[in-house]
């Protein structure tokens, strides 16, 4: 009967797992007398900032000893799961991070609570008022950052092409694109995804208007968003690499531009540090434009749950998140994205880091930048625009019928 | 452990071996309660979890199902609505004529590469352990590693697989690049990683033939052929039923391979249900849609299924 | 059962099946070798040769994810829910081949209807429930789900009505009820499905990852793959370390199959029944 024996202690061993873990759900209930606990759940620190955020968060709690900041870290492929189910079982974190796209969904939705007496002044207005909903302060900013031209220094060198400028437009671009590329040598001028990301701004570049000034009418189908589009899927094959050369795989763009076989590459601030070691010397430059300059920004923001009963203690603890001084600092110094806040002079200890040499231009591109257009059902006009724009892009539907029928998609979303 | 059962083994196999061909003995009939005591004893263990976790879930997503409901705001009465709409949606009916086709190519492929596979394993070859730990590795190893080897393999421009058919001057498909041949892909990649779970299963009833039936086969004379087809495969009914019954309630609801490989593209032409099911739920913020859609779902695997134990006695054949 | 190929036959057979092998080990080959080379990448196409093969892949993994702690909670996990699995399925699959009672179609309907409605689906109403009991956050809100797996009630099923009536009934003659029938003579009979099912049920919780991510908060409870994911950055990714944490996972299934492997094979070729 050893079967059975083995039966029995497997089910002994589950009956004791079970056991501690109800032990520790217990546990979390009883915060000591006067003392309130805040669970925080975040993205932005996981895979390489967690020890950041483990600094902020023993600030805060030195600060504050009343409080203790419990934090859940989730990687942001799998954040938004984990967020609405535990909003739809009503136990979601205190506070927790939300990106700008991501706001305007949960702001309408009653799942925020409305932030008291807050101190705006601290923070960009710009980015202060992202997080505004119906004129109610939803959230806080917590970080941003945007997207530059990276480009190969060596590789401009050699092919013996000036090297790009903030005064570039598009005709540079394809230009210097078009003799960079050396398909022979697997060397790539260029590097912009064909998505809803790229083209939102593009069209701005362009002075097209995604959505209508009441957000009611998407208005993309344009001369000017058919231009926008024909730039972006011009380039593929051309002087960018297709699906079939592995782009659009994890870290295809990467890889490429660090192992010096691509000599321009569109993409965010958040890869400095994960090209400072590249073994050639590179720089970046402020976006080209085309009729006018239009930067990406992408800005995460830090809101409080509605059905939260720490409402109070967890206002404090994402305002220290969002604009104290020991979070700029950590964030300046680990090149975590940027700080929101509104002195400049705060930020100087980015410009003295070396490699890019051209910092500047990261702020430069803040002067005319661009937020995604948002919408209720943000994910899913995100995901038929990038799907419209990748079957023109692969020659299965003219450009202009593609922007047609993402228009007309669009426009159904926003009226159900 | 094993000495154990073994002597277990003996005692009940010895008593048999020289019953004769006993007439069936009406057998005692016990109180109806005694009885019902049993039931309720061999059954309870698995029957309360199942009710409570998995039953009651997906009594509630059928609650679900008549709402409109993004997770994140209160719930919306809409009745029908939700399956109304989805019935008359193109998209309904696009993910499953997918679906469809993705069960109708894989099956075939993963059950006969299994069974040959099964065959050959279960002869007496030199290293059979470690060929058949080898087979069995796919079916556990991630899908995010299989999916990268496989989009490499397929790779249109210099894929393994295209360089050989250009070799033998076959046409080179666009495989997951293309709307044509990204379900086949999914298809291929899938059979292949699930070879060695039909192979352990039909191992395990191969294990189940007594010997002796083939060796009285054979001193019928009947070619390896005929012993295949008269004894080897009417034996293997009952593992072949629960491959096939298995396959299909999980062919039907195939989605990491396809999330991971082609994410329903291009251009939707590889979304399945249950990828659409997940975008509803997750993405979108249409959770009531997503519950309509899985009962749809399990209306078809549940007529699938239907269908195949009613139709079981015509060929599957229990000892 | 006696092998009368010819030589070539046997070569062909061997070649075929290696050859089929080589296929089949080539992923994972390319697993372990990307998480051996130094800023290994799957963008690059597989090497079979490694420059300077370096450990610090694993290193960087130990560093980064609490792996110990991950691994002692995936393995008990696994282990309780196999368990389970094996004791709760082998006596539902007695009770369906071997009892009659009224409606048992339709019970066993109801089971295998279990296995019919998506998990991405129920997700969000289990956890609910979860919430409602207080048990979210718990080792027990973990292994809930897997305590009892249609899919092992009807793969045990079938194994054991493919073992004779006539043992049975020789059994009761002998004065053994349905306890004894099922532990002495039932559950030896079927050790290859036992077996079997041990291995995926095993798997299944291995593997299992919506469920974790959305049940599991608190980093004491973690799960291995709930831990790899953490791997991925929302920008970037280090697939030497990805890789190093899939090979991590992968060898603990590997050597439950070789375990159960020697009862799928030890069947009942020679019980001599019939």
């Amino acid at each position: 009967m050893a079967l059975l024996k083995f039966a029995v202690a497997g089910v002994a061993a589950a009956l004791a797992l079970t056991a501690c873990g109800q032990g520790s759900a217990t546990k979390e209930a009883a915060a000591p007398e006067g003392k309130s606990v805040v669970r925080y759940m975040n993205f932005s620190s996981n895979d390489g900032h967690e020890k950041d955020l483990t600094a902020i968060v023993n600030a805060f709690q030195t600060a504050n000893p009343n409080i203790t900041v419990q934090v859940e870290t989730v990687p942001y492929a799998d954040y938004f799961t984990k967020l609405q189910t535990s909003v739809a079982g009503g136990n979601a974190a205190d506070a927790f991070e939300l990106n700008y796209e991501n706001f305007v969904t949960y702001a309408k939705n009653g799942s925020l609570a409305e932030l008291k007496d807050v101190d705006g002044s601290v923070y960009k207005k710009s980015l202060y008022d992202a997080f505004n909903a119906d004129g109610k302060q939803y959230g806080v900013p917590e970080s941003f950052s945007n997207v530059v031209l990276f480009y190969n220094k060596a590789l401009f060198k050699k092919a013996g092409v000036a090297e790009p400028t903030a005064e570039w437009t598009w005709k540079d671009e394809q230009a210097a694109a078009a003799k960079l590329t050396d398909k022979g040598a697997k060397v790539w001028g260029d590097y912009q995804p064909v998505s809803y990301n790229e083209f939102y701004k593009v069209l701005a570049q362009n002075g097209g208007e995604f959505l209508n000034a009441d957000r009611t009418e998407a208005t993309f189908n344009s001369p000017e968003g058919v231009e926008a589009a024909k730039f972006l899927i011009d380039k593929v094959g051309k002087s960018m690499p297709t699906e079939a050369d592995g782009a659009g795989t994890p870290d295809f763009d990467s890889k490429l531009f660090k192992s010096g076989k691509l000599a321009m590459w569109h993409t965010g601030i958040w890869m400095f540090s994960a090209m400072a070691d590249a073994p050639f010397e590179w720089d970046v430059v402020v976006e080209p434009g085309n009729t006018k300059k239009a930067s990406a920004m992408f800005v995460n923001g830090l809101v409080v749950s509605a059905a939260s009963k720490n409402a109070e203690a967890a206002q404090k603890w994402i305002t220290f998140l969002a604009s104290s001084d020991e979070t700029t600092k950590t964030r300046l110094a680990s090149s975590w994205e940027l700080p929101p806040v509104a002195d400049e002079a705060k930020l100087a200890p980015y410009l003295e880091q070396p490699k890019p040499a051209n910092r500047e231009a990261v702020f430069a591109a803040l002067e005319e930048t661009v937020l995604p257009p948002v919408i209720e059902r943000q994910q899913e006009m995100q995901d038929l625009v990038t799907q419209e724009l990748t079957s023109a892009a692969a020659g299965r539907k003219p450009v202009e019928k593609a922007l047609a029928d993402a228009q007309t998609k669009v426009n159904g979303l926003l009226k159900k | 452990m094993n000495g154990v059962t073994v002597e277990a083994r003996a005692t009940a196999a010895g008593p048999v071996r020289d019953l004769p061909t006993t007439p069936k003995r009406p057998r005692r009939r016990p109180g109806q309660w005694k009885r019902l005591g049993w039931v309720l004893f061999f059954l309870l263990p698995s029957a309360i979890p199942l009710f409570v976790f998995t039953l009651i879930p997906m009594v509630s997503s059928l609650w679900v199902s008549l709402h409109q409901w993004n997770l994140i705001s209160p719930m919306k009465w809409v009745g029908f609505g939700n399956y109304a709409n989805l019935l008359g949606d193109e998209m309904t009916r696009r993910v499953f004529l997918h679906t469809l086709i993705y069960v109708v190519g894989y099956l075939p492929l993963v059950y006969v590469g299994g069974l040959l596979l099964a065959l050959a394993l279960n002869q007496k070859l030199k290293g059979r352990s470690f060929l058949r730990a080898t087979y069995f590795l796919p079916v556990v190893t991630s899908w995010v590693v299989v999916a990268l080897v496989w989009k490499w393999l397929l790779n249109p421009t210099n894929g393994l697989v295209n360089q050989v058919l250009g070799a033998i001057g076959l046409p080179e498909p666009g495989w997951w690049t293309d709307p044509q041949w990204a379900l086949p892909a999914v298809m291929l990649s899938s059979a292949w990683k699930d070879l060695g779970f039909v192979m352990v299963i039909l191992l395990a009833g191969l294990q189940a033939i007594p010997g002796e039936l083939h060796e009285a086969a054979m001193v019928d004379g009947s070619s390896p052929w005929q012993r295949f087809w008269r004894v080897t495969l009417p034996l293997l009914s009952p593992s072949t039923f629960f491959v096939v019954v298995i396959s299909l309630i999980n062919g039907f609801q195939v989605f990491d391979q396809v999330y991971v490989m082609t994410a329903g593209g291009p251009a939707g032409s590889s979304q399945v249900v249950v990828g659409q099911i997940y975008d509803l739920t997750f993405r979108y913020g249409r959770a009531g849609e997503a519950s309509a859609l899985s009962w749809i779902l399990f209306a078809v695997i549940l007529l699938i299924t239907v269908v195949q134990i009613r139709g079981q006695r015509r060929w599957v054949h229990y000892a | 059962m006696r092998d009368t190929r010819s030589l070539p036959a046997r070569l062909a057979l061997y070649a075929a099946v290696l050859v089929g092998a080589a296929i089949m080990l080539f992923p994972f080959l390319w697993t372990v070798i990307t998480s051996i080379t130094p800023e290994g990448s799957l963008a690059d196409g597989p090497k079979l040769v490694v420059d300077d093969p370096t450990l610090n892949a694993y290193r960087t993994l130990l560093d980064a994810i609490p792996m110990w702690r991950i691994m002692l909670n995936s393995l008990g996990i696994a282990i309780a829910s196999t368990v389970l699995q094996l004791v709760t399925g082998a006596m539902a699959a007695y009770g369906f081949a071997r009892l009659q009672f009224p409606l048992k179609n339709v019970v066993f309907g109801f089971y295998l209807a279990t296995l019919m409605v998506p998990l991405q689906v129920l997700v969000v109403p289990l956890f609910i429930e979860m919430k409602t009991l207080n048990l979210q956050d718990t080792y027990f809100a973990l292994l809930a789900p897997t305590i009892a797996s249609a899919f092992g009630v009807f793969l045990l099923r079938q194994a054991v009505t493919a073992v004779p009536l006539e043992l049975d009934e020789a059994a009761t003659i002998d004065g053994a009820g349905h306890l004894r029938i099922f532990t002495t003579i039932v559950l030896p009979l079927i050790r290859p499905a036992l077996a079997t099912v041990a291995v995926f049920a095993f798997m299944g919780s291995w593997n299992s990852f919506l469920w974790p991510l959305v049940v599991i908060r608190s980093p004491e409870f973690m799960t291995l793959p709930l831990g790899l994911s953490t791997l991925q950055g929302q920008f970037t990714t280090q697939w030497d370390v990805v890789m190093a944490g899939s090979v991590v996972s992968i060898v603990p299934i590997a050597v439950v199959y070789l375990l159960a492997q020697r009862h799928i094979i030890a069947g009942v070729a020679h019980t001599g029944i019939k």
